[in-house]
């Protein structure tokens, strides 16, 4: 059975070539112009993944409206904003209202389809009660690659796909200082210093939120970052 | 437009205007003029009146004027002699003449009562004897006015007297008692008025006294007897009082309009003193609203008065918001511009990616790299463009800590030999750490920008300088390169958003002239100041940050 992915976009080119490259690629694809089709076709059934722009036509933010009624029907549905805006208050926004995972248009399709696919491989692995694993684990810190779920002494830290990758980045090497580029390639993104730097942040927040005393993360200026495995 | 221009201020313009109204002394002036040709009238009216009483009394008693030769001798001589002190109002006949003169005593008695103190009576005979005279021309010396007690009467009374008491000489001729009379011992004869009495007729006359020091006013009234002119009663005053009430009338006059000018003055003053003060203010705001590169610092408070004043303030300030709407356009321009191209970016994109996967005849796919880097650059230019604004929002909720600018510097100039491996990197620091408050990440952001301008602009081949040097409260950060100096007048400029100096594009980096924006944004962010000059050398530019060491 195919999966089905709902791309609610309101550029036409954009979601006709989104869609066709989708389809090639074995997916099932249901395309809306508007919130209102969008949650009308999705109320009756829900996609295996909903790929949603922010501004759609006259409705400035009617990407986030949608997410937040999508979300009301299912806890699990995997989303991804993707989205011409790359304001750090949108992908605050965006990602706190419950999205998996924050793109700009910028993406390439080969990009953005790495992303649909990881989503789908954690969406079915977490699923599973039980499956091979593939590990990473530096201390308190465990990533679970399959899953593309991480875990700070134990706990689950609720990372997106994008920072999951930065932080994996970083993880597999302890001590390497990861520039800005390499950082960029393994998570898929093509963005500029600040938004590495707001995302770093994030994933820094994210973790002091379970362990006050996390500093793994640390600044290398004017060259990146690295995990240091100082910890105890 | 005159070469010499005198710059009066609105209070020196209004004291000008004020001006006109000292010709309300002028037209006080000639009415005190006036009023002392009416005055004049109604002196010679009372003489006249007083003469013809005098007479009235005298008339048709011929005894009076039938004097013996004995006695008119004397008088004569005495006319002659007479050096007698002024002011007796007593015949004189009495002193010469023996006990047979009693006709004269009888006239003596009976003007005696009528004579004033300014004005002195004479009753002569047809032969211009004297029969009788009294009073005086000079009045009896006054005493010494005092001094008011309290002070400001005081006050006044000394500006009176030093002042305007010798200001008021100038203009008026002030009455003197100080005049020689030289009729005090005789009539001189032949007077006309005495002739006209002497006819028949009530004549008036006026004239100077021998030194001119004052004017002598005489009536003369004929004495009848029947038919005959018996003799004549003439009446003398000077015109002092008159004088002297013209005088007191004009200073009072002179000194209300001083008094009221001097008000005026000092009122006008003051409203012209508000009035500029207020201008002031509105000019001062203004300058305030707008810095020295003319970027907008802060909106004007408009001003709730209901003149022009306030009206002038109020459009100022709307002027100013809609200059800084404008600037914030400009200013979001770029990022707006991005935002709007991001879209049919993302459609061209997504169509080579889709025709990247199908099959393609291998010269297409040539075309199709190509597009795919004219599109990889466009991207970056609009990253780029977007940067300043990115920077603005995240200024906003950046979190302040402390850091050691030393150690970040030297973290990035690392960074930068490793990036940059063919160009050389000098770093100078003091010992010790330098503790400042801020986003250290906005501080290697900010160092980007400068090593790329440097390196950019640098000569190649020559290194690029490093150095950060401390004072008490503050330190510097400069970053300098060998290389053409700066364009003259852009030093302030540079740092404005969108403003560029690059002739033309050296290579592919996109230059919107945002990267110095993003410097001058960080800096002052950290409370700093950014300013570019030429080295000292001459030889290249100096780009320096002073940022306040945390305490």
């Amino acid at each position: 059975m195919s999966r089905r992915i709902a791309i609610v976009e309101d550029e036409p080119a954009i979601r006709a070539n989104y869609a066709d490259a989708l389809g090639k690629q074995g997916y099932e694809v249901a395309t809306y112009a508007s919130r209102g089709d969008a949650l009308a076709a999705l109320r009756t059934r829900l996609p295996d993944l909903a790929l949603i722009d922010i501004g759609l036509g006259d409705e400035i933010d009617g990407g986030f409206a949608l997410v937040r009624e999508l979300r009301s029907l299912s806890e699990s549905l995997p989303i991804i904003f993707l989205s011409a805006r790359d304001s750090d208050f949108d992908v605050v926004a965006g990602l706190r209202l419950g999205a998996d995972d924050y793109l700009t248009k910028d993406v390439s399709l080969p990009h953005l389809s790495a992303r649909i696919a990881a989503l789908f491989r954690r969406s079915d692995l977490l699923a599973a009660p039980h499956a091979v694993e593939e590990v990473i684990e530096r201390g308190p810190l465990k990533l679970d690659l399959k899953r593309l779920t991480a875990y700070w002494g134990g706990r689950r830290v609720d990372l997106t796909l994008t920072e999951f990758w930065m932080v994996h980045t970083l993880a597999k090497h302890p001590g390497h200082v990861k520039d800005r580029d390499s950082l960029m390639r393994d998570a898929s993104i093509v963005v500029d210093d600040s938004t590495i730097t707001s995302h770093v942040k994030r994933i820094r927040r994210k973790f002091a939120a379970l362990d006050p005393a996390f500093d793994c993360i640390a600044t290398v200026y004017g060259m990146g970052y690295r995990w240091s495995a100082t910890e105890s | 437009m005159s070469r010499f221009r005198i710059a009066l201020g609105i209070r020196a313009q209004l004291l000008l205007v004020l001006m006109v109204f000292l010709t309300i002394p002028w037209l006080g002036y000639e009415y005190v003029r006036e009023l002392e040709s009416f005055l004049r009238d109604a002196q010679q009216k009372t003489l006249a009146g007083t003469a013809q009483a005098v007479a009235t009394a005298l008339h048709d008693r011929p005894r009076l004027f039938d004097l013996p030769d004995a006695a008119r001798e004397s008088l004569t001589a005495q006319r002659l002699l007479d050096g007698a002190p002024e002011g007796e109002a007593a015949p004189l006949l009495l002193r010469s003449a023996g006990p047979t003169v009693t006709p004269s005593a009888e006239i003596g008695q009976i003007i005696q009562g009528l004579s004033r103190t300014t004005a002195r009576i004479w009753v002569i005979d047809r032969r211009l004897d004297v029969l009788a005279r009294a009073g005086s021309l000079k009045r009896p010396p006054l005493p010494e006015t005092d001094a008011p007690d309290s002070a400001i009467p005081r006050l006044w009374h000394w500006v009176e007297r030093e002042t305007l008491h010798p200001l008021y000489a100038l203009i008026l001729r002030q009455p003197t008692d100080d005049f020689v009379d030289e009729l005090a011992a005789h009539v001189a004869m032949p007077a006309r008025e005495v002739d006209g009495a002497l006819s028949g007729i009530l004549t008036i006359d006026r004239r100077p006294t021998g030194d001119g020091k004052a004017v002598v006013v005489s009536a003369a009234h004929p004495i009848w007897v029947g038919d005959q002119v018996k003799g004549a009663v003439i009446v003398e005053e000077t015109t002092n009082a008159v004088l002297a009430e013209r005088n007191r009338a004009f200073e009072r006059l002179f000194n209300i309009v001083l008094a009221a000018l001097l008000v005026g003055s000092v009122a006008l003053t003051l409203y012209a003193s508000r009035l500029t003060a207020r201008i002031r203010r509105l000019r001062d705001q203004a300058e305030a609203a707008i810095d020295l590169q003319g970027r907008i610092r802060g909106a004007l408070s408009p001003s709730a008065a209901g003149d022009e004043i306030g009206d002038l303030s109020r459009s100022f300030s709307s002027v100013v918001t809609r200059l800084s709407q404008y600037a914030s356009y400009q200013q979001n321009m770029a990022s707006r511009l991005s935002h709007e191209l991001r879209t049919p970016v993302a459609v061209v994109r997504s169509s080579l990616d889709n025709l990247r996967a199908a099959t393609l005849p291998d010269d297409a796919r040539v075309y199709m790299e190509r597009a795919q880097q004219g599109l990889t650059r466009l991207t970056h230019i609009l990253t780029r463009m977007t940067e300043a604004t990115r920077l603005e929002e995240s200024l906003g909720d950046a979190q302040r800590e402390r850091f050691d600018l030393a150690a970040v510097v030297t973290g990035c100039v690392d960074g930068y030999r490793a990036a940059y491996p063919r160009h050389e990197f000098q770093l100078r620091l003091p010992s010790g750490p330098l503790p400042v408050d801020g986003a250290p990440e906005l501080v290697a952001q900010l160092l980007d920008k400068l090593i790329a301008n440097a390196i950019e602009f640098g000569m190649p081949g020559t290194p690029v300088v490093v150095a950060l040097e401390r004072d008490d409260h503050s330190v510097s950060l400069r970053v300098e390169n060998e290389g053409a100096p700066l364009p003259a007048g852009m030093h302030e400029r540079l740092f404005d958003s969108m403003v560029s100096i690059r002739a033309e594009q050296k290579n592919d980096e996109p230059h919107l002239g945002l990267g110095l924006y993003i410097v001058r944004l960080i800096a002052e962010f950290h409370r700093g100041r950014v300013r570019a000059a030429d080295r000292v050398q001459g030889d290249g530019v100096a780009v320096s940050l002073v940022l306040p060491l945390a305490a």
